[in-house]
């Protein structure tokens, strides 16, 4: 997990879905962070856009029990980069 | 409707605390200096329609920041909804009504608005398809037209009701009515009842100038002295409307439930009715709007001569007010009563309108002043209306007041309201 990712993460978090910074944290599941389950696919919308990234559904549902924060910014990480190596192959 | 049904009269029910987010001011005391004084809030506004060259129209805009209003439910809010937020929480504030002070299954929502969402969905869609950005898991609740109402149950935790009605330009006169129907069967106690519209978005402003409905504007210089002037309701020189956005809410309660809770009755609501024109799509009906004034009155159990101040549905336009004028001096008789609209200086506000314009009529009976028609120096001489204009009026004795609001699709929806009892 890239730091940067998950500092940016924190924020969106912390500013736009008022979440308590103490209460973030890489291990902590997104059914913990007292968000309902509209709110939490708004949040991952909100991430993607930040990175003007997509997170392919296939590879993460939110409301699924258990994924940490952490897993999400590896998998903003993951589409970080693929869509890197599309960029200089596409020119 | 055998003559039994059409004499019997209801029960009054109290109304404890109204509240306004308007083009003419945001609390009561402002509202009352602008309906009093005539002074009209419409301005000219350019449509944002890249590649497409239209007439700049008449609006009248509320001064009110959206982003500072927070949703119960944390869902963006609509800029209609984040207004009707606002009037029901001031409402509320004035009728004292707490948490503790009422029974939560008890307390119903009941609002009207004509496309609430619009302003979001269109934006919405604009940016999908001219930006190729996806809409958001929450566009459907923050634009589903039903949003106002379910964010205001949720704001007061009520569990007896929460009902959106879309009857167009009768849609929040229809909720109030309904609101007040639901208290006088012993259904509920108390409701927050009312509208809101903000719509002020280039489509369906571009929609409403296609129907030709909007006043058309003056070029140049001119231009916004015109927009100022552009409603001009029975005038002979009308020429249509200005589309308006606003939010209005009231605390109706039994009057029993007022009293028990030793709340302040501000006016009550004496009479209620609707009907259906059942002609045309748009096209009103004299006889449609006389037969719903009738039965308003017999809700009441008043005669037409008890009422002195009538807020009539007058848009301006030139079918519209001939017929509005034709249906008032058939039930009130020539110059029968006095007559003005609102709509000149606070503009068409579609499904917060009815809401309006009983609370504009709700602050004459108040101040026992009736409010001018603004922009307009002499009636249409075809018409045989004791038109208010000018100054307000003073009316010492002035005990009951109606409200007129009449939709496209033929929806008619006229409330009575009168002096509290003391």
């Amino acid at each position: 997990m890239n730091s940067l990712t998950f500092d940016a993460i924190a924020a969106v978090l912390v500013e736009q879905f008022k979440v308590e910074a103490s209460a973030v944290g890489p291990h902590v599941a997104l059914d913990q962070l007292g968000l309902d389950s509209l709110a939490l696919m708004e949040f991952v919308f909100a991430v993607e856009d930040r990175f003007d990234v997509r997170i392919p559904e296939s590879r993460l549902d939110p409301r699924q029990a258990g994924v940490t924060l952490e897993q999400l910014a590896s998998l903003l990480d993951e589409a970080i980069a693929a869509k890197a190596s599309r960029d200089v192959v596409g020119g | 409707m055998s003559s039994a049904a059409r004499s019997r009269a209801g029960a009054a029910v109290a109304v404890s605390g109204a509240g306004v987010v308007s083009p003419i001011g945001n609390d009561l005391a402002a509202f009352d200096d602008a309906i009093f004084a005539g002074c009209s809030a419409v301005r000219a506004h350019a449509l944002d329609l890249p590649g497409i060259e239209l007439p700049a129209v008449p609006v009248a805009a509320a001064h009110f920041d959206a982003a500072s209003v927070i949703a119960p439910s944390r869902v963006p809010l609509d800029r209609g909804t984040a207004m009707a937020l606002v009037a029901a929480d001031d409402a509320a504030r004035q009728a004292g009504l707490g948490a503790g002070s009422f029974d939560a299954e008890r307390l119903g929502i009941f609002w009207g608005s004509g496309m609430a969402g619009a302003t979001t969905f269109e934006l919405t869609c604009r940016s999908l398809y001219a930006e190729q950005r996806r809409m958001r898991p929450t566009s459907v609740v923050t634009t589903m037209p039903n949003a106002p109402v379910a964010e205001i149950a949720l704001r007061f935790g009520a569990r007896g009701a929460a009902l959106a009605y879309a009857c167009a330009c009768a849609s929040s006169a229809v909720a109030i009515g309904e609101a007040m129907r639901a208290i006088r069967a012993g259904w509920i106690d108390v409701a927050i009842a009312g509208g809101s519209e903000s719509l002020l978005t280039p489509g369906v402003l571009a929609s409403w100038q296609a129907m030709r409905v909007l006043t058309p504007l003056a070029a140049g210089a001119d231009r916004e002295a015109s927009a100022q002037r552009a409603c001009r309701p029975f005038a002979a020189d009308r020429a249509g409307f200005a589309l308006g956005e606003a939010a209005a809410a009231f605390v109706i309660e039994s009057t029993e439930h007022a009293r028990a809770r030793a709340a302040t009755t501000r006016f009550e609501l004496a009479g209620y009715a609707t009907n259906c024109d059942g002609v045309h799509i748009t096209n009103p009906d004299a006889g449609g709007q006389a037969r719903a004034m009738r039965a308003a009155l017999g809700d009441a159990g008043m005669a037409p001569s008890a009422i002195g101040y009538l807020n009539a549905h007058g848009t301006a336009t030139m079918a519209g007010d001939a017929t509005e004028a034709e249906s008032i001096a058939s039930v009130f008789g020539a110059h029968g009563v006095p007559v003005s609209s609102t709509k000149a200086i606070h503009g068409h506000l579609l499904g917060a309108g009815g809401a309006i314009e009983l609370l504009a009529a709700s602050r004459a009976l108040a101040a026992r002043r009736l409010p001018p028609t603004g922009n307009v120096e002499r009636a249409d001489p075809a018409f045989a209306l004791d038109l208010v204009l000018g100054h307000a009026r003073s009316s010492a004795g002035l005990e009951a007041v109606m409200s007129n609001s009449f939709a496209f699709g033929g929806t008619n929806a006229v409330l009575v309201a009168t002096q509290p009892r003391r």
